[in-house]
């Protein structure tokens, strides 16, 4: 898998994407929604990738991304 | 979306053309790029493979990709992710000049930020995404939308043949919209360029250059720039899933990650692209170019 932004993350990025993706194919895809085997790696992953994302001074501009994602979202849902 | 009156301005002959179409009023340009294709693999596959394609031989330059939220509704089920992604900068250089300082990519280092939100239907069988630029959206903001869908058709006659459910034929369509908008006719431009020089940055040659443009000549650059740019790029994301699709068929998810552990060591991206990451620094990458 791709490299984290942060390189202090890419080990636990990728055991988190590894069981991700086995939980994808293998679960989720298959019907088994309710599972939730990498919730602990994920944590773990998304706490390292935060602080990097402040100390990078990323966080800001990516709050306002996901904001005009979900208006746009909006604008879609509204026309169709 | 508000089109008004789309004209078509342009078509490209191959089997299967994107339909470009152009748009203009006083506000705003927007462009609209469509494109339709068809995969021969399950939709379990190509989304799966979705998730999977970084990196690929074709995609040499997403420099990262990170997970920043994922979840599952649950009320209906499906599961959203929203990525960022660090690529380097696709900001052509004609443009990057009318640019303000910075705005071409982070800190002008030739990279750029993506923000990829994902939301997929695993009863209904089908998968949404969106790209979009995360800076100097104000300038130009660029929406890739993709729509995956399972396509059943056919299932039951081959059924009736007698053939083997492993052997029924499935296939996967997605339909790309990439949407261009663009505020440079309304003169927001011309403000950044003033505010930024009057910070006392030496940009006087650059100035005369830039008002001698007139936005006509601003807005056709865009357009013959993005809709061959778009269309580079969509072609050689199929390319790269095609590959990933192949892998996952031939390996499964242990056959992709080996094939991408073999692609790094041949592309020496573990050794230099972990130096260059780990110095927080890029730069190296700059003229490095990746038609």
């Amino acid at each position: 898998m791709a490299a984290s932004i942060a390189p202090e993350c890419n080990d636990i990025k990728e055991k988190y994407d590894t069981c991700f993706l086995k939980w994808y194919s293998e679960k989720y895809l298959r019907g088994n929604t309710k599972s939730n085997d990498c919730d602990e790696l994920f944590g773990k992953y998304k706490s390292c990738l935060h602080k990097a994302l402040k100390d990078k001074g990323i966080d800001g501009m990516l709050d306002d991304a996901r904001k005009s994602s979900s208006e746009t979202d909006a604008e879609f849902l509204k026309k169709s | 979306m508000q089109l008004p009156l789309p004209s078509r301005v342009k078509s490209h002959g191959s089997d299967n053309p994107p339909n470009a179409f152009l748009a203009i009023d006083s506000t705003a340009i927007m462009k609209f790029f469509e494109n339709k294709f068809t995969y021969d693999y399950s939709f379990p596959a190509v989304s799966l493979a979705y998730f999977l394609r970084y990196p690929n031989p074709y995609s040499r330059h997403v420099l990262t990709t990170d997970v920043i939220d994922r979840y599952i509704d649950p009320e209906t089920q499906r599961l959203h992710t929203i990525r960022l992604l660090l690529k380097k900068s696709k900001v052509p250089a004609g443009i990057l000049k009318l640019l303000p300082k910075g705005m071409g990519g982070s800190d002008s280092s030739g990279q750029s930020y993506i923000l990829e939100t994902t939301v997929v239907d695993p009863h209904e069988g089908w998968m949404e995404t969106e790209s979009r630029n995360m800076e100097w959206t104000g300038i130009l903001s660029v929406v890739e939308k993709q729509r995956y869908q399972r396509l059943d058709s056919g299932n039951e006659s081959r059924v009736l043949e007698g053939l083997s459910m492993e052997q029924k034929a499935e296939q996967t369509t997605v339909r790309t919209t990439v949407t261009f908008k663009s505020r440079l006719g309304q003169g927001k431009l011309l403000g950044r360029k003033k505010a930024d020089n009057a910070e006392g940055e030496d940009e006087a040659p650059k100035r005369g250059f830039f008002s001698s443009l007139s936005t006509a000549g601003i807005q056709r650059t865009i357009e013959l720039i993005g809709v061959s740019r778009t269309r580079d790029a969509v072609l050689k994301s199929k390319e790269g899933m095609n590959v990933v699709l192949e892998r996952l068929r031939s390996g499964g998810i242990v056959g992709v990650l080996e094939a991408m552990r073999r692609d790094r060591e041949a592309l020496g991206l573990d050794g230099p692209l972990k130096r260059v990451l780990l110095q927080g620094n890029a730069h190296t990458f700059r003229d490095d170019d990746d038609k």
